[in-house]
């Protein structure tokens, strides 16, 4: 297939959290709110006069001076962060929200805290750790509603001034939602029997919708849709089985290239950072606030291992399994960053769950942080494309 | 620092052999060992009289192979007791003898109840299974249900016995598939359901998302399971940042939830008087540890170590006042103590150094805080799952407590041990440890690294640098928990040793203690 004409640019994007579109809302007068955790509702931190990013360490190498405060057994993810904003990495945030979504995590952003990694010199720079529920129902709700307000919303307009009204909330889910749809319009595409966007492709225009301020990227994301349209895609289909990329958090666009690269269309993408259900519009009425209805639907959809109650629990699989029907893939990936909890047993159960009970042929992985030195891992996606493969031969029942 | 004299054993070391156990008992002269024989023979008739006698109980040590740890019981006790004498050695009886006995009542009720074993209906029909790591305080207000957890009787208690005990069930889940850095526990107790080795009991079940990301997530295996034996099972949520006003409200929603769950699934109503006279004894437990903290503040503290971290285990988590008998036991343990602290007397030949413990503790490895005192005189003041809620909760029956005592067993349930400090930020961790070892006057702070657990890990480099800066001796002591394949007793041992030999350069109290032969023990 031809290449997208920004694909090249928002792969470079990715290099930096610290990238250009940034730099460039900084310089326009906009405060930055960092933030670590798919719990977080992206669009209260894109209020007038405020845009997200999500941390992330791309082209991580050493993490020595993280590995002496976590130790060498918490996540290399929680380790990344933690190397990167020891380093001044993330000196461009005006503030850090940072739920307790996981113990690591947590560590992670206290950490920072306590290093005093990003304040210096900012007197209105603030820490903010927040409770989001384990379970989605009406007490989980009024927690989730009440956590935004102390935790987000007011020291977002005590300290920096922030219209959090109402109509300045619904307005930020309005523009949400514009980047959301051009998300989903993308990913319309990996349905096709021969599918007009790469799964790599798709992981690089979704990553940077969490990395950059949204409004600097809304014109490339829509003129890439337009693009889309009218793409031809290979004469012959380059891939030989189509997979569901599902697992823990997972900002390396490069290990979707690295599944793609052995065979297996990655057709679509649950995980932290990824589209689904990440990047599902949130839908507003008008007999209720917008924060609560914003909570709830994050609650709700959210696929994140931590929820604990049965229907989340049994749900996280069903999700999957609807995924895996929608875009016609012919099995499931689960990965998970080494040591991360939530995701080992999730990815425990959910294999077995998932082959046992729906039929699908599962590949569970561990995997470091970043894609470089992954060897061992191509071979073994080489080998369950292989496997796939053998069972389309043969016919054998999904 | 003091010094005295025991009377009967030097050597303490000289008892270990390469087996499995000691070579003899410990002579502590006459009148204590006569005592001490008597309270081993006291174990042996009270797990007969309650467990052996009833051949349910003989059937369920054939189907279950975790109960054969339990044979280890007395041993574990005299682990316990090493080298102590008088006051201090009927102290650790009155702690370990109690929580023996109800631990017996407990694997007799779970057999009673076990639908493989004893399969008697009618009691099952007033069971409701708690999870290892709730709290039961919610259980206060319901004096005709029996809480029973599987969990204790089969991994967490065998590991306090058998430092092998739960590699079978480790083993097990890495067989399925689980990551092999998780912590142990959680991951014992889903290889124990993978292998379908825990009893089925209760009308419902409880489970509690109390300890760590490891044990929320269990939770879904065993959930997994209880469901195949259909089992109604909820989940009660407990917020993290448990010292923010913020969350109380959603914890104490949850625990009326659990509560109404718990009358829909058994047919009792919650009984407003007996859970105020639960909440009397609560409050009684807890004035009574804080006296012992008291003393522990000045030369002479008299309770503490691992005794008083297994009775406070027991007592604080899973009695929450439901049981008179252990406020008959603190009774007996204050008026020891005040006895002993009256005469100033040591538990050991040597105080050298008072330490603050921290973390969390080797469950393989318990009675590592005895070694610690006879071996090289550092006396373990306190430790962190000893330092729980010390709130006095409203214990009279009057409308205003009504609402008062829902928020207080959501307090007690966030505030679990362990949970009160791997949860809730690192103030309750780390800011809250310095201000212990000031209060208790300590110059050692000995901290336990739990290998998997990731809330103590992360906050590594930040203790470091604050005992760096306080000036306190900072001695890591790493272990994997439940599994001693991992870091060996010996292995645990070697850390204090080297510490203590080339930074303080000391030599230890007790030499034949520093190298021992119980790889293969108990």
């Amino acid at each position: 297939m031809k290449d997208l004409k920004h694909l090249k640019y928002f792969e470079d994007l990715l290099q930096e959290a610290n990238n250009e579109l940034v730099t460039q809302a900084k310089a326009e007068g906009k405060k930055c709110v960092a933030y670590v955790c798919e719990n977080t509702p992206e669009p209260l931190l894109n209020l007038d006069g405020i845009f997200s990013a999500r941390l992330r360490a791309p082209r991580t190498s050493s993490m020595e001076m993280a590995t002496y405060y976590l130790t060498s057994f918490l996540c290399e993810y929680s380790r990344a962060l933690l190397e990167r904003a020891i380093e001044g990495g993330y000196n461009f945030a005006d503030c850090l929200i940072a739920p307790d979504g996981c113990t690591m995590i947590n560590r992670a952003a206290e950490n920072m805290e306590l290093l005093h990694t990003m304040d210096a010199g900012k007197p209105h720079f603030f820490y903010e750790h927040m409770e989001i529920p384990m379970k989605a129902d009406d007490n989980g709700l009024n927690l989730y509603v009440l956590q935004c307000q102390n935790h987000i919303l007011k020291p977002l307009h005590e300290k920096f001034g922030i219209d959090v009204s109402d109509a300045a909330i619904r307005k930020a889910v309005e523009e949400h939602n514009k980047v959301c749809r051009l998300i989903r319009a993308m990913g319309e595409y990996r349905k096709l029997d021969n599918p007009t966007i790469s799964g790599y492709e798709f992981a690089v225009f979704t990553l940077a919708s969490y990395a950059a301020p949204k409004y600097l990227i809304m014109d490339k994301l829509e003129e890439t849709v337009e693009e889309l349209k009218t793409r031809e895609p290979d004469e012959k289909n380059p891939y030989r089985v189509r997979v569901v990329f599902a697992g823990s958090e997972l900002d390396d666009p490069d290990f979707v290239k690295l599944v793609e690269t052995t065979g297996a269309y990655v057709c679509a993408d649950r995980y932290c950072y990824g589209s689904f259900p990440g990047r599902d519009p949130i839908e507003l009425t008008d007999d209720e606030d917008a924060l609560p209805q914003i909570c709830r639907q994050y609650m709700y959809r959210g696929q994140c291992p931590r929820y604990m109650d049965p229907p989340k629990m049994l749900g996280r699989r069903d999700y999957l399994d609807k995924l895996a029907k929608e875009y016609k893939a012919d099995g499931i990936i689960y990965e998970q960053v080494k040591f991360c909890d939530p995701w080992a047993y999730e990815r425990m159960i959910g294999s077995h769950v998932l082959h046992d009970d729906y039929g699908y042929q599962v590949l569970s992985i561990d995997r470091p942080y970043n894609a470089s030195g992954v060897g061992q891992l191509r071979t073994r996606v080489q080998a369950f494309v292989e496997s796939l493969e053998i069972k389309k031969i043969q016919g054998g029942a999904k | 620092m003091a010094k005295a004299k025991r009377i009967g054993t030097e050597n303490l070391g000289r008892f270990y052999t390469e087996g499995k156990v000691r070579n003899r008992r410990e002579w502590r002269g006459l009148a204590d060992t006569a005592y001490d024989y008597s309270r081993w023979l006291y174990n042996w008739f009270n797990m007969a009289r309650i467990v052996l006698v009833k051949p349910r109980n003989i059937k369920a040590m054939f189907r279950y192979r975790w109960m054969g740890n339990y044979l280890a019981v007395p041993m574990m006790v005299d682990r316990h007791t090493q080298g102590l004498r008088g006051e201090h050695l009927r102290i650790c009886h009155a702690e370990q003898d109690i929580i023996i006995e109800d631990v017996a009542k407990l694997l007799d009720k779970l057999f009673r109840a076990d639908r493989r074993i004893g399969n008697d209906t009618e009691f099952n029909k007033k069971v409701v299974l708690i999870d290892e790591n709730a709290m039961q305080s919610v259980m206060m207000g319901f004096p005709g249900i029996v809480p029973l957890s599987r969990e204790i009787a089969s991994t967490y208690i065998p590991v306090l016995l058998n430092q092998r005990a739960a590699l079978h069930y480790i083993d097990i889940a890495q067989e399925y598939g689980l990551a092999g850095d998780v912590c142990p526990m959680p991951e014992a107790e889903a290889g124990l359901v993978i292998d379908d080795d825990a009893p089925i009991v209760g009308c419902c079940a409880i489970q509690c998302n109390t300890t760590c990301d490891g044990s929320l997530m269990g939770n879904g295996v065993v959930y997994k399971r209880l469901t195949e034996e259909g089992i109604p099972t909820h989940q009660l949520a407990v917020p993290l940042r448990h010292r923010e006003d913020d969350v109380q409200e959603y914890a104490a929603q949850e625990i009326r939830n659990a509560i109404a769950f718990i009358e829909e699934h058994t047919g009792e109503k919650w009984d407003w008087a007996h859970y105020f006279e639960c909440a009397k004894r609560v409050n009684f437990a807890t004035r009574s540890r804080l006296e012992w903290m008291e003393m522990s503040k000045t030369p002479y503290p008299q309770v503490f170590g691992s005794n008083l971290a297994l009775y406070t285990e027991t007592n604080y988590m899973v009695v929450n006042g439901r049981i008179p008998l252990f406020n008959e036991a603190d009774k007996k343990i204050s008026a020891l103590a005040q006895k002993a602290y009256e005469k100033k007397k040591l538990v050991a030949n040597e105080y050298r150094h008072r330490a603050i413990i921290w973390g969390v503790q080797s469950h393989y490895y318990m009675d590592f805080l005895v070694w610690l005192l006879n071996c090289w005189g550092i006396i373990p003041l306190t430790d962190m799952l000893s330092m729980v809620s010390t709130k006095i909760i409203a214990e009279e029956d009057t409308p205003e407590n009504r609402e008062q005592a829902i928020y207080d067993i959501a307090w007690l349930t966030e505030n679990m041990l362990m949970r009160n400090r791997t949860h809730g930020g690192y103030k309750v961790l780390l800011d809250e440890l310095w201000e212990f070892v000031e209060e208790f006057n300590a110059d050692m702070v000995i901290l336990w690294e739990h290998m998997s657990c990731k809330a103590l890990d992360g906050m590594h480099g930040q203790f470091e640098e604050k005992a760096r800066e306080k000036g306190i001796h900072l001695v890591w002591v790493s272990h994997d928990l439940f599994d001693p394949r991992v870091i060996s007793r010996q292995g645990v041992r070697d850390q204090i040793n080297s510490y203590m030999r080339t930074v303080m350069r000391e030599e230890p109290v007790d030499p034949s203690l520093e190298v021992l032969t119980d790889e293969e023990s108990w």
